[in-house]
C-alpha cells in the first residue's frame, strides 16, 4: 500500500513576469510590506549603529559618536585570548547538544501525545507538560542541585541499585555537565516547544489517515507516512531558525549551575562577556563578541538555507 | 453573544491602556515636585539590590512632615551596576539622588554629578560627617567632591556587639565539649574539630556531621580564598598584604603561610573532615547545611550566614543545643591576629551624590543634613518611641519581645520602617552619650537576643561580645583599606587584567589543590598557572597606590 | 472511525505511549509540585532542604508578601493591557506579513523574509537601543511595551509556514471569483489558521505576561506604568543576593530567605496561565479539518 501525501510540498514556482500590471494588481501587498519595512530598519536594523562601539574605547560619558577609535583592537583581545576560545568551543558543544536533544524530545513528545486516545488525559497531560516552562532557571537548577548533589536521590537510588560505591558529585567532574545542561534544557521546555507541532498535526487531512486505516496501516506507520511527512515544514523551519542559535547556548542554567572546578568546560560566550565586559565597564568588548555571534548565526543560517534548497525543503527567505 | 463579550472586553482593554498611556505621556522624567501637602519629593536611584518602600510607609511619612521632604528610592534589579548606570548615562535623565556604585566613575566623566564642596560648609551635620583629611581624600582629579560615602562611620565611642567580617567559626557545643580550650592556631582548631566528630560523628536525628565546610560559590569564594593574610596576622586590605613597617604589598597567594593552610585543607579533605561537597555547593545549599546544625566550622563573613542561618537555628531549636557560630582568633602559631579592627572605614570609591537634574540642590543637601540629625537617625534606625522601642527612666532605649519580631517582619518594615539605608548614616554613640546610633549597636539589645549556648561561650572566655572573643585592633595605618582601590580596578590597566586572571586562575585551582592526591604537584600546578596571570603587574599597581596614599596621607601629618 | 481489531503492534505501542507519557508526567510534575510545596512552606524552615512535594510546616505568610508587595494591583492592570493589547497587535502584524510572504507570486518574498530573518541574529545591545526608543519618546510610555517587539520574524516564519501548507487551489478560486488580497486574508486563509494564530498568540501573550526587564528600564521612575512582574521582581531582588559584591551585601538592607517567596511568585504567576490555556487548548488538542473546505 502506498499512502503518498504532499501537503507540505508547493507547486513549482510560478516565474510571473513582473510588469506594472503584476506591481498594480499586488499594490496591497506592496504597500503593506514597506509598512513593515519602515517598521523594521527602525525597530531592528537603526539600533545597529550601536556596533561602533565595538570599534571604540567607548565612554557612557561621551556616548556612541564622539568615543575614541580603536579599530579592530577589541576582536584582537577576543581572538588572542585562549579563554575566549575555549568558551566558543563549549557555547558550540552545548548549542548542539542541545538543539538536538530538545528537538528530538518536542517532536517525539508531540507525535506521541497525538497518539493519546483518551481526550481527557491528552488535555491533561499537555497542560501539565509546559508548565515547567514558567518556571525560573534559578528554580529550576536548584532543583537539579538538589537531586544531584552526593546525597541527593539520583546517587541514592544508584546506591540502592549497588550501580555505585561511593555517591558521585556530578558537578565535580567536567564530563557531566553538557549532559546536564541538555537534560535540565529537555526538562523544562519540552511540553512548551512540542506547541507548535501540536498545532501543526492539527492541519494534517484526517481523511488521509482514514484512508490509510482503510488500507490497513498500523500506528507506526501512520505516524511515518503521515503525521511526520505532514509536520515537515514546521520541522525543518524550527531547525533553520534554530542552526542560527546555537552559539545562544545560554547564559543563566551554566551561571548557575557552573562552579570553580568545571568552569573550563561551563563557561559560554555569555558568561565569558559579563566577566570581562559588563561588570568591567567594557562595553566595546561585549558588543565584539555579540557582533562575532551574528556573523557566525548568519553564516550559519545562508549554509543551512542553500542546503535546504538545494534539497527542496522548506527555507527561511 | 460570547463574540461580543470578547470584544467589548477587549475594548475594555485597549481602553485602559489608552488611559494610562494618557497619564503616563505627561513629561516627569525627574526633578522634584511638590506634592499636594506641601512636601517635596525627590527621586534616589541605588545601584544595588534593595527593599522598596511602600507608597504608604509610615516612619517615611512621619519624617516628611518633619523634614518637608520625601524620597522615592528605586534600586537595582537584574542588572548590574555599571549597565544600569550606563543606560542612565545613555538616557540623560538622572534622579535627584544616586549612588552608582561600580559605575560611580561614569557619571563622574559624563558630568552628571554636582560638585558638593561649595555647599558642605553650610551644613553642620554634613559638614561633621568628615574631617577635613577625610573630605579631601574624596576629592576628585578635578579637585571637587562630588560623593559622600555613606557607611562605617563612627560617632563617639565606637558601639559594635557582633564582629561582621570574616574569622574561623566554630560551633560553641565544640568548645564547650573540649571545655573551652584555648584555641589560637590553625593546627589546634582543625585538631578541635577533628576530635569533636571523631566523639560525636552524629546529630541527634542520626544524620552525619559535617566537621568543615567551604563555601565557593562564585565572588563569595573568599571562604577559601583570603584567609593567608588573617593567618599571618595581618588586617583585611582585601587583595593583598601591607607591610606596615616596609610599606611595600605582599601577594598572599604565594607565602608560605599560604602553603601551609592550604597543604592544612588538603590533608583534611583526604581525612573526610572537609565536606567533600565543598567546591559545588551553592549558596543556597551551603545555608541549608549550617541551617541544620550539622556543619561544626567553617571561615565565613558574619553578614553571610549569620542572619539567615541563625534564625533557622533558632526556629527549629538548634540553638539549645549549642550549634551557634562563635570566632576565634586563629593565626598560623598564634601570633596576634587581626580579624578585626575598630574605627569608621573611608570607602572612597562610591557614595551618594546628588546629579545635575536636581533643580533644588541645597533642599536636597538640606534634606541629607536632617537625616543625620539626632531625631531623624533615631526614626531612620530605631523607629518611633513607644511603637519600635521604648525609653527607660535612665533615658537607655529599649525593645520588648514583641517589637524585636514584628522589626524582624518583611511585611512591616516595607509598611512601617524606614531608613533610608543609602543615605549617610552613622553607628557608633547616639549623641546623647548612653545609646547606640543603630539599634543593633546596643549592648542590652544584643545581650537580651542571645542564645544561652552563645551566652555561655561568652562566660567561658570572660568575653561579653562576639568581637571580645577575637580582640580588636585599629586600623594598620593610613593606607587601609586597599580592597577600597582593588575593588574598583578594570580591566583597562594592566594590573586589572591580571588581578582578574587571577582571580579565575585561583577559583579553578585552589579546589584542585585542596582535592589533589599529592599536595605538592597539585601546588606546583597551581604556582604555574597562577605565574603565567602576571600577578607582579597586579602588585606594583597596588604599590603604586599604596606609595600614593601614604604620600596624601602625610600631608597631614605636620 | 475506529479499528475494531487491535493488532501487536498497536498494542505494543499503546503500552509504549502510556509508559512514555506516565514517565514524562512524573518527571514533569516534580518541580512544579516542589515548587508548590516550597511556597507554601515556612521560609526559614525551608532553609534546611529536604522539601520534596508537601511542606513541611505550612504557612500562607509567603503568599502574603507577595500579595501585599505595593504597586501590585497597579501592575497587575498594566500587564493585563499589555498582554491583551501586545497580542492583538502581534498576532495581526505578524499574520498580514505571514499571509504577504506566503503569497508565491509576490515579488519580493523572498527579500522581504530575508529582511525579517536576519533580524533574528543581530542585536545592537542595550544602550543604543534605549538611546533609540528615547529619541523616539517611548521611554516612559506604555506603547514601549508593546511597539518594539511587535513583528517577530519567529512567530511570523511560523505563521508562515502554516499558511504554505494550505492548498494553492483555494486562493486561485477565490481570485477567479474576484476577490481581492484583503478579502483572501480576512475570509479564506484566516480562518483556516486558527490553530497557528492560537500558538502565535500564546507565545506572544506568555512574553508580554512574564516581561518585566522593560519595565525597569524604559520606567523605572514611572510607578503608573510598573507591571506584575516587575514588582515581583523587585520583591524577589529585595530577598535575594545573587551576583552581588561583598561590599553591597555588607550593607545591604533586609535579607530573608528567598527560596519560598521566589516560590509563592512562581506560583502567582502560573495560576492565571493555566486558567487560560484550556480556552486556547482545543486549537491543538482537537484540530480544525481541511479537509471540509478543501475537496
Amino acid at each position: 500500500m502506498e499512502v503518498s501525501v504532499n501537503i507540505g510540498e508547493k507547486s513549482m514556482e510560478k516565474k510571473k513576469k513582473i510588469d506594472w500590471k503584476e506591481i498594480r494588481h499586488q499594490r496591497v501587498l506592496l504597500i503593506w510590506s514597506l509598512i513593515f519595512v519602515v517598521y523594521g530598519v527602525i525597530f531592528c536594523y537603526l539600533p545597529l549603529f550601536g556596533w561602533l562601539m565595538a570599534f571604540q574605547n567607548y565612554k557612557p560619558a561621551r556616548g556612541i559618536f564622539a568615543s575614541e577609535f580603536v579599530g579592530l583592537k577589541k576582536f584582537q583581545t577576543l581572538f588572542t585570548d585562549e579563554t575566549f576560545i575555549r568558551v566558543i568551543r563549549n557555547t558550540l558543544a552545548m548549542g548542539v547538544i542541545n538543539l538536538v536533544v530538545t528537538f528530538v524530545m518536542a517532536i517525539l513528545f508531540a507525535i506521541l501525545l497525538n497518539e493519546v486516545r483518551l481526550k481527557y488525559s491528552k488535555k491533561v497531560i499537555q497542560t501539565i507538560s509546559y508548565l515547567p516552562h514558567f518556571l525560573s532557571w534559578i528554580i529550576v537548577c536548584g532543583i537539579l542541585h538538589d537531586i544531584l548533589n552526593g546525597t541527593g536521590i539520583v546517587n541514592e537510588i544508584l546506591m540502592n541499585l549497588h550501580i555505585l560505591k561511593q555517591p558521585i558529585d556530578f558537578f565535580a567532574h567536567p564530563g557531566y555537565f553538557w549532559p546536564i545542561v541538555a537534560f535540565a534544557n529537555v526538562w523544562k521546555e519540552t511540553g512548551w516547544n512540542a506547541i507548535i507541532y501540536l498545532a501543526a498535526i492539527t492541519s494534517i487531512d484526517p481523511s488521509l489517515y482514514e484512508a490509510a486505516s482503510i488500507d490497513g496501516a498500523g500506528r507506526l506507520s501512520k505516524i511515518r507516512y503521515i503525521t511526520l511527512p505532514g509536520i515537515k515544514s514546521t520541522i525543518m523551519i524550527l531547525l533553520l531558525m534554530n542552526v542560527g542559535n546555537v552559539l545562544n547556548a545560554g547564559f543563566e542554567i551554566q551561571y548557575l549551575l557552573g562552579n570553580g572546578l568545571i568552569q573550563r568546560v561551563s563557561q559560554t560566550i555569555d558568561i565569558y562577556v559579563l566577566r570581562w565586559g559588563v561588570s568591567q565597564n567594557d562595553y566595546a568588548l561585549g558588543t565584539a563578541a555579540g557582533i562575532f555571534k551574528s556573523a557566525v548565526s548568519i553564516v550559519l543560517i545562508v549554509v543551512a538555507n542553500s542546503l535546504a534548497k538545494r534539497h527542496g525543503e522548506e527555507r527561511l527567505y | 453573544m460570547k463574540k461580543k463579550r470578547l470584544i467589548s472586553m477587549l475594548l475594555a482593554g485597549v481602553m485602559l491602556g489608552s488611559m494610562l498611556t494618557g497619564c503616563g505621556s505627561k513629561n516627569g522624567g525627574n526633578s522634584s515636585k511638590d506634592s499636594k501637602d506641601g512636601v517635596k519629593e525627590f527621586t534616589a536611584f541605588f545601584a544595588v539590590p534593595g527593599s522598596e518602600l511602600n507608597d504608604d510607609n509610615e516612619v517615611q511619612q512621619i519624617i516628611a512632615e518633619k523634614t518637608g521632604v520625601k524620597v522615592k528610592e528605586t534600586w537595582l534589579t537584574g542588572q548590574t551596576a555599571s549597565e544600569a548606570v550606563g543606560t542612565i548615562i545613555a538616557g540623560g535623565e538622572y534622579p535627584d539622588f544616586i549612588d552608582g556604585g561600580d559605575g560611580m566613575k561614569s557619571l563622574y566623566d559624563a558630568g552628571a554629578l554636582v560638585a558638593l564642596d561649595d555647599y558642605i560648609d553650610k551644613y553642620p551635620n554634613i559638614k561633621e560627617f568628615f574631617t577635613q583629611q577625610q573630605w579631601d581624600a574624596l576629592r576628585q582629579d578635578d579637585g571637587h567632591i562630588y560623593w559622600i560615602p555613606q557607611f562605617s562611620n563612627i560617632y563617639g565611642e565606637e558601639k559594635v556587639c557582633v564582629h561582621n567580617d570574616e574569622a574561623f567559626w566554630i560551633q560553641t557545643r565544640v568548645l564547650k565539649w573540649a571545655k573551652y580550650p584555648k584555641i589560637t592556631t590553625m593546627d589546634e582548631y582543625f585538631k578541635l574539630i577533628e576530635d569533636y566528630a571523631k566523639a560525636n560523628p552524629t546529630m541527634d536525628d542520626g544524620t552525619k556531621v559535617i566537621p568543615y565546610t567551604i563555601l565557593c560559590d562564585d565572588w563569595r569564594y573568599f571562604c577559601l580564598e583570603n584567609a593567608p593574610q588573617f593567618l599571618d596576622g595581618y588586617p583585611n586590605d582585601g587583595s593583598c598584604i601591607v607591610d606596615p613597617t616596609s610599606k611595600k604589598i605582599i601577594d598572599y597567594n604565594t607565602t608560605d603561610t599560604a602553603v601551609a593552610y592550604f597543604r592544612k585543607l588538603n590533608e583534611e579533605y583526604q581525612k573526610g573532615i572537609v565536606d567533600p561537597e565543598s567546591f559545588t555547593q551553592t549558596y543556597d545549599e551551603y545555608i541549608s547545611k549550617l541551617s541544620t546544625g550539622r556543619v561544626l566550622g567553617m571561615i565565613d563573613q558574619w553578614w553571610d550566614f549569620a542572619n539567615t542561618a541563625g534564625d533557622a537555628l533558632k526556629t527549629a531549636g538548634l540553638d539549645k543545643k549549642g550549634c551557634n557560630y562563635v570566632p576565634l582568633p586563629i593565626t598560623i602559631d598564634g601570633r596576634k591576629n587581626q580579624w578585626h579592627n575598630s574605627g569608621s572605614v573611608l570607602n572612597t570609591s562610591t557614595g551618594l551624590a546628588i546629579t545635575v537634574d536636581c533643580d533644588d540642590v541645597e533642599g536636597a543637601l538640606k534634606f541629607v543634613d536632617d537625616l543625620l540629625s539626632q531625631d531623624i537617625h533615631n526614626l531612620r534606625f530605631w523607629g518611633v518611641e513607644g511603637t519600635d522601642y521604648n525609653v527607660d527612666k535612665d533615658g537607655m532605649f529599649m525593645r520588648t519581645d514583641e517589637m524585636r519580631k514584628r522589626n524582624a517582619d518583611t511585611a512591616y518594615k516595607a509598611s512601617h520602617s524606614c531608613s533610608y539605608s543609602y543615605f549617610p548614616q552613622y553607628s557608633g554613640t547616639s549623641r546623647d552619650g548612653k545609646n547606640a546610633m543603630k539599634s543593633d549597636g546596643q549592648a542590652s539589645e544584643f545581650f537580651d537576643g542571645l542564645s544561652a549556648d552563645v551566652k555561655e561561650c561568652f562566660e567561658a572566655y570572660g568575653a561579653k561580645t562576639y568581637v571580645d572573643m577575637i580582640g580588636t585592633s585599629e586600623a594598620p595605618g593610613d593606607w587601609y583599606p586597599m580592597w577600597s582601590y582593588s575593588n574598583s580596578l578594570k580591566t583597562d590597566t594592566e594590573g586589572g587584567v591580571a588581578w582578574t586572571k587571577m582571580g579565575e586562575c585561583k577559583h579553578e585551582y585552589l579546589p584542585k589543590v585542596v582535592m589533589a592526591k599529592d599536595f605538592d604537584k597539585g601546588w606546583a600546578e597551581y604556582m604555574k598557572a597562577y605565574k603565567a596571570c602576571k600577578p607582579e603587574d597586579f602588585i606594583n599597581q597596588m604599590q603604586k597606590e599604596l606609595d600614593r596614599r601614604l604620600k596624601e596621607a602625610a600631608k597631614y601629618k605636620k | 472511525m475506529k479499528l475494531k481489531k487491535y493488532s501487536t503492534e498497536d498494542v505494543l505501542f499503546s503500552a509504549f505511549i502510556a509508559i512514555f507519557m506516565i514517565v514524562f508526567l512524573i518527571l514533569t510534575l516534580y518541580p512544579i509540585l516542589n515548587t508548590l510545596a516550597i511556597s507554601f512552606n515556612d521560609g526559614t524552615d525551608a532553609l534546611k532542604g529536604g522539601i520534596y512535594l508537601l511542606p513541611r510546616k505550612f504557612t500562607l505568610k509567603n503568599y502574603d508578601t507577595v500579595l501585599h508587595k505595593d504597586n501590585l494591583i497597579t501592575g497587575a492592570g498594566i500587564t493585563v493591557a499589555r498582554t491583551i493589547i501586545g497580542t492583538l497587535l502581534a498576532l495581526v502584524t505578524n499574520a498580514i506579513l505571514a499571509f504577504i510572504v506566503s503569497r508565491k507570486n509576490f515579488i519580493f518574498r523572498r527579500q522581504l523574509s530575508l529582511f525579517w530573518v536576519i533580524t533574528m541574529y543581530v542585536n545592537g545591545g542595550l544602550i543604543p537601543t534605549f538611546v533609540l526608543f528615547k529619541n523616539l519618546n517611548l521611554t516612559g510610555t506604555f506603547w514601549v511595551y508593546v511597539i518594539p517587539g511587535m513583528v517577530s520574524a519567529f512567530n511570523m516564519l511560523v505563521i508562515r509556514t502554516y499558511m504554505n501548507g494550505i492548498p494553492d487551489s483555494l486562493e486561485e478560486s477565490a481570485q477567479l471569483d474576484g476577490a481581492g488580497y484583503t478579502t483572501i486574508f480576512v475570509k479564506i486563509i484566516s480562518p483556516l489558521c486558527k490553530p497557528v494564530y492560537a500558538t502565535v498568540a500564546l507565545f506572544v501573550a506568555v512574553g508580554q505576561w512574564n516581561s518585566w526587564f522593560d519595565a525597569m528600564l524604559y520606567n523605572r521612575m514611572k510607578g503608573e506604568l510598573t507591571t506584575l512582574q516587575y514588582e515581583l521582581m523587585k520583591l524577589l531582588s529585595s530577598v535575594t543576593n545573587q551576583g552581588q559584591s561583598v561590599e553591597a551585601m555588607k550593607n545591604a538592607t533586609g535579607t530573608v530567605t528567598p527560596t519560598s517567596v521566589r516560590a509563592a511568585a512562581t506560583m502567582v504567576t502560573i495560576l492565571p496561565i493555566i486558567c487560560i490555556y484550556p480556552f486556547l487548548q482545543r486549537y491543538f488538542v482537537t484540530g480544525l479539518t481541511l479537509g471540509g473546505v478543501k475537496e
